[in-house]
């Protein structure tokens, strides 16, 4: 059944601009795939995978599994505050509560991420917000280093990825019915059993979806790694930029660059999969 | 002799400066069906929905079995519910949303599977358990829904529009099997709706609302028959609605005729009377009839026609036969007695 009132040929028509926008990245995309295979460094020639083996190092395993972690974990973080928000936003039934609520999720996204990664600097730094009011507490002597390393890093990504997951459950959680909550309940299911066995199955295409967003979001970030983390922190995103611009090894960046977009689409395939196969197990 | 299962006390919910039930008392008996009937906006929904605990009541109080369970939790309640939407479990397979119920009462598997595997007998589905609930038919889904409010064994069963999804047929069949199965449960059951039919069908206790009031709660014979107000005369079996008067002899003098109906009303005063279509006769007359006939149709075992007397347009339903009147023909009317209702105009 078509969901849409456009014919195959229309909706490609009306598509014709995105596939103009997007063609030009694809063809950016091949490009660097090309380069991650040539023999030198600086230019196109010549076909070798030398780019690849000489990240075969220490230090890219460690940027790698440090990229992978992060983004992981600031994920997880992400999600779990994304859910409650998105319930507490579908509540929220005066319309300036829910407007200010709104805005204040959505900040990240609209404020300029330079602004923000300084605002975490102000806050975070030695001589920072947080660290002067613990100081005059009296809880701690020496500064925290929060800041260039992988806290701040960690902060910085879930602070500006939470939007991207909060939008797409809050639809999601509207879509949800009344009644399907109301028959378990009914049935005797308390709000946590609704949540667990009702509320939380029924969201879980919506949840892997923006969790899917978020990692790949986190994964290839490279504004907050090298504003909050500095080079201690060496994200790929930051390893990759180190590549090119001190050292001029653009075809080393341009492997490293499939290299992520590779772990990033093999962690998208696999958590897909592994929805697919929960759900067909619980339909039995 | 019965005794009660459900009272409702006092119960009045408003939303707002909206009042939606006005001072609601109602006592239900164990094991009776009782239909929530009225148009839409009348109220029906929310009582059912306050029953449930779904809504809390802005005044009065519910007693189960004479204990308050007013403030109780809904999934504290142990009531059986099923929606129009039906609202199955779109994750779970047939016999996760029957045995949902009895999981969440920490029932061992053996139990959960004996459950579901008898319940499915009951609703005569037996091989349909691992199903999703995506593959069943809309008449499956019903049956399923039900059960599931079933399996717990609930001590009220509560049903808001069921069966208004199903096409007609269908429709016939489910309020034939529903009656069954709350009869062979013998479980105390309340479902809303607005079709009367479907209510004269199922209930026991017919409690015809309107504007957020009870006008009458009575057997379904007893509301068609004796309709207490012009309004429940009308929503139940559609009556004709006439303005009658007291005659100087005390009886009811409508259109013109005195029907012989004793009333109370000091002569003179103004009535209105409910006659119900098949409560009517007419009779073919050359002159000096009541009425005209300006709509006939046969419409097989019985004739509809449409009268127009005195400025008011008569439904009369009749057994059809070679000398029924037709379009045009001068009648006159006769009322059967036993049948006319009179009220206070």
């Amino acid at each position: 059944m078509s969901t849409t009132t456009l014919s195959k040929g229309q909706a490609l028509a009306f598509a014709a601009p995105a596939f103009i926008a997007i063609l030009p990245f694809l063809a950016a995309c091949v490009y660097i795939l090309r380069f991650s295979l040539s023999a030198e460094q600086g230019v196109i020639e010549g076909f070798s995978i030398r780019a690849y083996q000489d990240l075969m190092t220490p230090f890219f395993g460690r940027s790698v599994w440090l990229t992978l972690k992060l983004a992981f974990i600031a994920t997880v973080v992400v999600m779990f505050m994304a859910v409650p928000l998105a319930f507490l936003l579908t509540s929220l039934r005066g319309s300036f509560a829910r407007r200010l609520l709104t805005v204040t999720i959505l900040l990240p996204l609209i404020l300029n991420l330079l602004v923000q990664a300084y605002g975490w600097i102000l806050l975070l730094g030695p001589s920072g917000a947080l660290n002067t009011v613990l100081k005059s507490l009296g809880l701690i002597e020496r500064p925290l280093f929060l800041l260039f390393n992988e806290t701040g890093v960690l902060l910085g990504l879930i602070q500006t990825s939470l939007p991207l997951a909060v939008f797409p459950i809050v639809s999601a959680v509207r879509g949800i019915s009344n009644e399907h909550l109301e028959v378990a309940s009914s049935l005797g299911a308390s709000n946590w059993r609704i949540l667990r066995d009702v509320s939380l199955p029924l969201l879980r295409p919506a949840l892997v979806g923006a969790a899917s967003i978020v990692f790949a979001f986190n994964a290839s970030a490279f504004a907050i790694p090298l504003l909050l983390g500095g080079r201690r922190v060496q994200m790929m995103g930051v390893a990759i930029r180190d590549m090119i611009s001190p050292l001029f090894n653009w075809s080393g960046a341009a492997a490293a660059g499939m290299i992520l977009i590779l772990l990033t689409l093999f962690v998208l395939v696999v958590s897909a999969w592994l929805v697919r196969v929960t759900t067909v197990k619980t339909k039995g | 002799m019965s005794e009660t299962h459900l009272t409702i006390e006092g119960v009045s919910k408003s939303f707002g400066d909206v009042r939606a039930l006005s001072n609601i008392d109602l006592k239900v008996d164990r094991g009776a069906f009782v239909c929530l009937l009225g148009p839409s906006g009348c109220g029906k929904t929310t009582l059912l929905r306050i029953i449930a605990g779904f809504e809390q009541a802005t005044s009065g109080k519910l007693l189960l079995d004479g204990a308050d369970i007013t403030d109780l939790a809904p999934h504290k309640r142990g009531f059986g519910m099923v929606f129009q939407s039906l609202a199955l479990f779109p994750h779970m397979s047939v016999a996760e949303n029957i045995a949902y119920g009895l999981k969440l009462r920490k029932a061992s598997r053996v139990e959960q599977k004996d459950r579901v595997e008898e319940l499915l007998n009951v609703i005569e589905l037996p091989h349909i358990a691992d199903r999703p609930v995506s593959a069943l038919s809309g008449g499956q889904r019903q049956r399923v829904a039900i059960a599931r409010a079933l399996a717990i064994q609930p001590k009220l069963f509560l049903l808001d529009e069921p069966l208004s999804a199903l096409d007609a047929k269908l429709r016939d069949n489910m309020q034939i099997e529903l009656r069954r199965l709350q009869q062979s449960f013998g479980v105390t059951t309340v479902l809303v709706t607005h079709d009367q039919t479907e209510a004269m069908m199922l209930a026991d206790e017919l409690v015809v609302l309107s504007d957020g009031v009870i006008q009458q709660a009575a057997p379904p014979s007893q509301v068609y028959q004796s309709p207490v107000n012009p309004f429940v005369a009308d929503f139940i079996g559609s009556a004709n609605i006439l303005p009658a008067v007291s005659t100087s002899q005390s009886t009811l003098g409508l259109l013109g005729v005195d029907t012989g109906v004793s009333v109370e009303h000091a002569p003179g005063s103004t009535l209105q009377a409910a006659v119900r279509s098949e409560a009517i006769s007419l009779r073919k007359v050359e002159s000096g009839g009541t009425g005209i006939v300006s709509f006939a149709r046969d419409l097989g075992p019985v004739t509809e026609w449409l009268v127009q007397a005195e400025g008011h347009e008569i439904r009369v339903r009749g057994a059809s036969s070679a000398v029924s009147p037709t379009v045009g023909d001068q009648v006159s009317l006769q009322f059967d007695q036993d049948r006319i209702s009179v009220f206070a105009s």
